[in-house]
């Protein structure tokens, strides 16, 4: 895809409708939300959130939590950081540079250990149930944070895993999905005249209306948002594309294809949208745990620190809250594989920006990093935590039918040391 | 010199090593001492009893300086001089015939301790005293690569030396002045995984390779054989494999094409001692790990042989270049007849669940009488042969 | 699993003797009866039954995958007799595209999109194997028993593809094949104890026992097909460490003898002192039958008519596909820890499905004509799958039914036909297959959701589909462009043969007012095709 303007100016969705646009073909302009616009509108109220996945389950022996000499240990060493007394792993020295806007909690106690279970866990709050869909972070930011005349969606998704989606919040905030380029889904571009496609949209838009007035289903109803949501993305591709800022921040962000994921999250952050989800895979390692982790966690940290020394460069990180976390931890014990195998018992997350008082560490493992051994955070908890952080009320309940369901499970307590007062 | 007789093998002793795995061994000028090294940047040398025992010696000296895992040692055939490459960025150069500096009292068999105090419940046993080693540092430290070197060799002729770091570089060194004479780097990002020396120590292979498998962007890995002296590339033995493959290429498609024939890295390689043949052997964790002969010249497939369940960890030819030996993440050691390709003995039983423990190297005593395997279990296992 | 034989024993025939107590009524009655209980206890009103045209269209994608074609259509809403729903639920049971549409949903279960190995990613024998079971209409249990022996080769019997796919790996075996046939979920126990369930890692390991000794041998090849044959060692153990959160070098492992869920150890004769195993089995030859077979132990146990799990979990697994929900959700866990309120009813319809000796038609004949099944889609339930089966099921259609059903409404096929053009091999062509599993292949959250998304829109607006809209003589387009009747009367062929219903006033009023309302009518019919191929009430099934 190529550029083919720089949009500077705000287009609503009623004036898209009244057909006040012009064709991709003819040069102007489809619009999506100016971005000097809406960086305005962030810098001032609105909070972000970007979700950085460590799919499979990054090990906190080899970032964050290091218990150097002890058995189990590994074959790192840790590093000091920006912050006076806090060591960190030495793959990641970005990071350590960066350390004073990070939040990190090294006890995480948390209760699904395997993929499936751990990916609903750490993306919702909740175990997986057969009778609820819990919606996942991504559509409750979407949902709180984000706008309604957006053009573009306030739930995307960069390579990343969870299918929980919008869950009982509807259609409206599931996720919009990415490939591991950042590339949009292919068939991204109309090759009709936008007055064909108008004139077709408006018979179909009759035929679904009269289906709908029928059959009140979910399913069809979610079919429709999703060619709606289409429609809009129509007006917004711009966005995603990245090139020229690619050739400038290249180095910055390391040249990998996480760094240019996080370069997206960041431009689309500050074109706007609520929140971004960039997913980084193939942490599962139970063999060979340190080549892998010495494959991933550079690329990883060099691109994480850029983005938060970029957001904090054009004043968005006050704003945006950068969470890092995987599903699960890794086991202290080193398995015949060379491996770590997945363990939640005792295991670590990091935080920074919105709400967050950075420069800190907060709980600790016990010497071999076997349990936690101050100030346990539960999944709920740190959903609590996150929630506070961009002003959500973590309390606030959602009904499905007539059963409250809080957004953090109740009984979660925000942890208000990890927070900015 | 005694042939290399691989038909006729017994157990002669496990030496107890236990605590981080041991990850490589060298014998020392005869089949009568060997050097282990582990995870842990530990370093002993042991004298090996004449008979079968069951009461395995401890080590007779402490070779102390590296703080992180040893990854190869390779010695000169009389054992005098030893060379250590680490995790902890160093090279170490030892003389095995120095005075030591003082003692230290180790303890080697810590695990052994902890089930026997659990099995008779007398805590006390755990705290009993461990043995007195004599210690003793390194001739010379070179102290330069900025990352992991995995990647050790000495030339056949004892005068050259290459080791490889994880920041991609490889130095071949001159081992009696300990100069550099030639570095080069390979393709950004990867690591280096495996080096070896011809006899004059004048060709040089490299094989690269990187797990940042998250999403294809790996870097593709690198098979090629240099002049030592200059660092100038001489073969790429990949394009000989597959010559349609271009040079950065790295989607998925490509990974898997590469994949059947490099696994995960190539993380042994041995020239035979008549310098015609390359062995290199498939690692990381992959289906079955098999040992690829090349030819040196024309980096073409002779054959594939031996085969690890699991990866190969370690690869070396007999003395006599009729035989190549492998270590495995399927706790065996496998002897293959080069000519062809016919496995004649295999060392060790599988341990383990789902999974088998490794024997992380192999190595054959200079005059061909014994075959060590450093055993992650805790122990370092001496065949003898014939 | 240890249930008390003896305890299991009674309960089964106490509900044998229930079942045979009421032997006279018909399995479909019995299902009415318990579901509107069940609906006056929860004090829910369903709609009335589908309209003709409803169950018209229901009833072919259910039961052979594509819509009904425009005659078809027409014929079944001019038939006036009563039972004609009956007589169309057996013609299409008795039609040759029920196996291939059957087989489809049946290879999805066992193959999945991405099969467990690449060798089994091509399987055309063991689809065509599979096809034959169903339009042969094979005892469940038998076919069942065939998939589990997998005796002969891939290509020539097609069975063993199942088992090819998991060769050396016993653990993945052992959670599909249980998931699969027993709807018993012993997964976690892979790697530590269930942590709710009652599954220990040692009866994961027994299961896996029975299937280490599995190796896929090629013997051949026929055209671009590779022979595969399941052989079996004689000899070699799973070796059990513990917990993986304590695995560490230097366990040495046990052997855990095989063992059935239910706790009975195989009873196996001992090998000969002087056997030798072949240390492989080279391929091109047949390999040698082992001296006592594992695998086939298992496969014997599995669908033996007494096993506690066999016919529930088919039963259930298989009302699930005509009702959107299993009796017990999801349809593959059956564990004490999902309770359902349909559990009663859940064994009643195994119970009968065994007396039937596994009839798969007969089962599917009696669901097809409950009044359950044939309920409208209407209510204000916006569940897609409704938890008291008070409503149809919406689901959506797969990317096979898609893809054959757009060609048939467009008259894609018939187009090729009368040119003389011969079409490509194989069922998916006219877009690109690849593309179709891309968007259509599994439109789900993981637990079997439907889950819109932005991509298949994407692709549905800018995608292949005009291809599909042929404009040459003999399709769709050609017959209402060049018909002379009133556009009002096109109009309903066109939703006749896309929809399968006759337009309502309004919809007819609005098309032929968008179809007539400039002189560019050849683009605004290819857009009016369009609109009934890509709406919702075409993507799924109602």
């Amino acid at each position: 895809m190529k550029k083919f303007c720089t949009p500077i100016e705000h287009v609503s969705r009623r004036a898209f409708l009244k057909g006040t646009f012009g064709t991709v073909t003819g040069g102007l302009l489809m619009n999506w939300g100016g971005l000097w616009h809406a960086a305005e509108n962030v810098k001032n109220e609105r909070k972000h959130c970007i979700l950085l996945w460590m799919n499979g389950g990054v090990s906190q022996f080899e970032t964050f939590d290091m218990k150097p000499g002890r058995p189990t240990g590994g074959l790192f060493r840790p590093i000091q950081t920006n912050v006076t007394g806090i060591q960190i792993c030495e793959l990641m020295p970005n990071i350590a540079r960066q350390m004073d806007k990070l939040a990190v909690i090294r006890s995480m106690h948390t209760s699904q250990i395997d993929h499936p279970g751990g990916i609903h866990l750490m993306h919702t709050g909740y175990a997986a149930t057969a009778n609820i869909r819990y919606p996942e972070i991504g559509a409750i930011m979407a949902k709180y944070l984000g706008k309604e005349e957006s053009d573009l969606p306030d739930f995307i998704k960069i390579s990343s895993q969870g299918n929980s989606g919008a869950g009982y919040l509807g259609p409206k905030y599931q996720p919009f999905n990415l490939d591991h380029s950042g590339n949009l889904p292919p068939f991204s571009l109309s090759r009709l005249d936008p007055q064909d496609e108008l004139r077709r949209h408006e018979l179909r838009q009759f035929v679904e209306g009269e289906f709908a007035k029928k059959h009140k289903v979910e399913t069809a109803r979610m079919h429709q948002e999703a060619y709606e949501g289409v429609r809009r993305l129509q007006r917004a591709k711009a966005v995603f594309d990245i090139e020229d800022e690619w050739e400038k921040y290249r180095d910055r962000y390391g040249d990998s294809k996480f760094g240019k994921r996080c370069l997206l999250a960041r431009r689309l952050i500050e074109s706007g949208v609520a929140f971004v989800e960039v997913g980084q895979s193939s942490y599962d390692t139970h063999a060979d745990n340190f080549t892998g982790h010495k494959g991933l966690l550079p690329p990883m940290e060099q691109a994480w620190a850029a983005l938060l020394v970029d957001l904090e460069e054009r004043g968005l990180l006050q704003s945006t809250l950068v969470v890092w976390m995987g599903e699960i931890g890794r086991t202290p014990r080193i398995n015949n594989r060379s491996g770590r195998d997945h363990y939640v018992r005792a295991w670590s997350t990091a935080l920074a920006g919105a709400g967050i008082k950075g420069g800190q560490v907060y709980g600790a493992t016990d010497k071999d990093g076997i349990d936690v051994k101050d100030n346990p955070v539960t999944e709920g908890d740190f959903f609590a935590t996150i929630y506070k952080a961009v002003g959500i009320n973590p309390k606030k309940e959602h009904y499905q039918g007539i059963r409250p369901i809080p957004i953090a499970p109740f009984g979660s307590k925000v942890v208000d040391e990890l927070l900015r007062s | 010199m005694p042939a290399f007789q691989p038909n006729k093998v017994q157990l002669l002793c496990d030496l107890t090593f236990e605590g981080a795995w041991p990850t490589t061994v060298a014998f020392l000028g005869s089949s009568r001492r060997l050097a282990a090294g582990n995870r842990d940047g530990q370093l002993f040398i042991w004298e090996l009893p004449d008979k079968q025992t069951k009461e395995p010696p401890p080590p007779v000296r402490f070779l102390q300086g590296h703080t992180n895992g040893i990854t190869r040692l390779r010695a000169t055939r009389d054992g005098k001089t030893l060379v250590s490459s680490s995790l902890d960025r160093s090279v170490r150069l030892w003389d095995t015939t120095a005075p030591t500096t003082g003692s230290t009292e180790v303890v080697l068999d810590m695990k052994t301790r902890e089930q026997e105090a659990r099995r008779q419940r007398k805590p006390e046993i755990v705290t009993k005293p461990g043995v007195k080693v004599a210690t003793q540092t390194a001739a010379h430290v070179f102290q330069v690569h900025q990352n992991w070197v995995q990647a050790l060799d000495l030339s056949g002729d004892e005068k050259r030396l290459i080791t490889g770091d994880d920041n991609g570089m490889t130095i071949v060194w001159d081992l009696a002045s300990r100069k550099e004479i030639a570095r080069w780097t390979g393709y950004p990002g990867n690591w280096i995984t495996s080096a070896a020396l011809t006899s004059d120590g004048q060709t040089a292979f490299v094989a690269e390779f990187c797990s940042r498998r998250g999403d294809f962007d790996r870097p593709p890995a690198q098979a090629r054989i240099y002049d030592a002296s200059t660092g100038k590339e001489k073969l790429d033995i990949l394009k000989v494999q597959f010559p349609n493959v271009k040079k950065r290429d790295n989607s998925y498609g490509y990974a898997t094409t590469w994949g059947k024939f490099v696994a995960r890295g190539f993380v042994a390689a041995d020239f035979s001692p008549d310098d015609n043949i390359l062995a290199v052997g498939q690692g990381g964790e992959t289906g079955t790990g098999k040992v690829h002969l090349l030819d040196s010249r024309t980096g073409k497939l002779i054959r594939s042989v031996s085969g690890h369940q699991y990866g190969v960890t370690d690869v070396q030819f007999s003395a006599d270049g009729q035989f190549v030996l492998s270590a495995g993440r399927d706790t065996s050691i496998r002897i293959c007849r080069v000519s062809d390709g016919k496995e004649i003995a295999k060392l060790g039983k599988e341990r383990g669940g789902q999974f088998k423990d490794w024997f992380h190297a192999v190595d054959v005593s200079p005059d061909q009488q014994c075959v060590a395997a450093a055993d992650i279990a805790g122990q370092v296992r001496v065949w003898r042969l014939g | 699993m240890r249930i008390p034989t003896c305890l299991f024993t009674a309960v089964l025939s106490v509900l044998f003797a229930a079942v045979s107590s009421g032997a006279d009524v018909a399995l479909r009655d019995v299902i009415d009866q318990e579901i509107r209980s069940v609906w006056q206890h929860e004090e829910l009103t369903p709609p009335g039954p589908a309209d003709d045209a409803a169950f018209l269209r229901r009833v072919y994608l259910d039961l052979i995958g594509i819509i009904p074609s425009y005659e078809e259509t027409l014929a079944f809403l001019n038939d006036q007799t009563k039972d004609k729903r009956a007589r169309l639920i057996d013609r299409l049971l008795a039609h040759p595209r029920f196996g291939v549409h059957q087989a489809d949903v049946w290879d999805l279960v066992l193959f999945g999109r991405i099969p467990a190995s690449n060798e089994a990613r091509t399987r055309d024998g063991f689809k065509r194997w599979l096809v034959q079971q169903f339009n042969d209409n094979v005892p469940y249990d038998q076919w069942a028993r065939a998939i589990l022996k997998a005796e002969g080769n891939t290509v020539d019997q097609g069975a063993p593809m199942y088992l090819v796919q998991y060769e050396r790996n016993p653990e993945a075996a052992t959670i599909a094949i249980t998931q699969t046939f027993l709807g018993v979920q012993l997964q976690c126990a892979q790697c530590h104890d269930h942590p709710f369930d009652h599954w220990k890692q040692t009866d994961f390991y027994g299961m896996a026992a029975f299937l280490v000794r599995l190796r896929a041998v090629s013997v051949g090849k026929k055209g671009r097909e590779t022979k595969w044959v399941v052989a079996e060692h004689s000899s070699g153990e799973i070796m059990f460490t513990g917990p993986a959160a304590d695995q560490e070098p230097g366990k040495k492992g046990k052997p855990i003898p095989p063992r059935f869920l239910d706790g009975s150890e195989l009873v196996e004769p001992p090998l000969p002192k002087d056997f030798k195993e072949p240390r492989n089995f080279p391929s091109g030859k047949m390999p040698p039958k082992p001296r006592f077979s594992r695998k086939n132990k298992l496969a014997e146990w599995i669908t033996a008519r007494d096993n506690p799990y066999f016919a529930k979990a088919v039963a259930n697994r298989i009302w699930g596909q005509f009702f959107g929900r299993g009796l017990v959700h999801p349809v593959d866990n059956l564990s004490q820890n999902n309770p359902s309120p349909f559990s009663g009813l859940l064994q009643k319809t195994a119970d009968a499905l065994r007396k039937h000796n596994f009839d798969l038609k007969w089962y599917i004949r009696e669901l097809c004509n409950t009044q359950t099944y044939q309920l409208a889609c209407a209510g204000p339930v916006t569940e897609a799958k409704p938890r008291w089966f008070e409503r149809a099921r919406v689901r959506p259609l797969s990317a096979e039914e898609l893809l054959e059903s757009w060609r048939l409404a467009t008259g894609y096929d018939n187009v090729a036909r009368r040119a003389g053009k011969k079409q490509p091999d194989g069922r998916f062509y006219g877009v690109t297959w690849g593309y179709m599993l891309r968007f259509f292949g599994q439109p789900d959250n993981g637990v079997g959701d439907f889950q819109g998304g932005l991509s298949e829109h994407l692709y549905l607006n800018n995608g292949e589909l005009s291809q599909l809209i042929t404009r040459e003589s003999g399709g769709l387009y050609d017959a209402i462009l060049k018909s002379t009747d009133p556009w009002s009367k096109r109009v309903e062929r066109l939703f006749l043969s896309i929809l399968n219903r006759y337009p309502t006033p309004a919809e007819q009023k609005k098309f032929v007012s968008f179809l007539t309302a400039d002189d560019r009518q050849s683009d605004r019919l290819a857009d009016a095709i369009w609109v009934l191929m890509t709406c919702s009430e075409f993507r799924f099934n109602h």
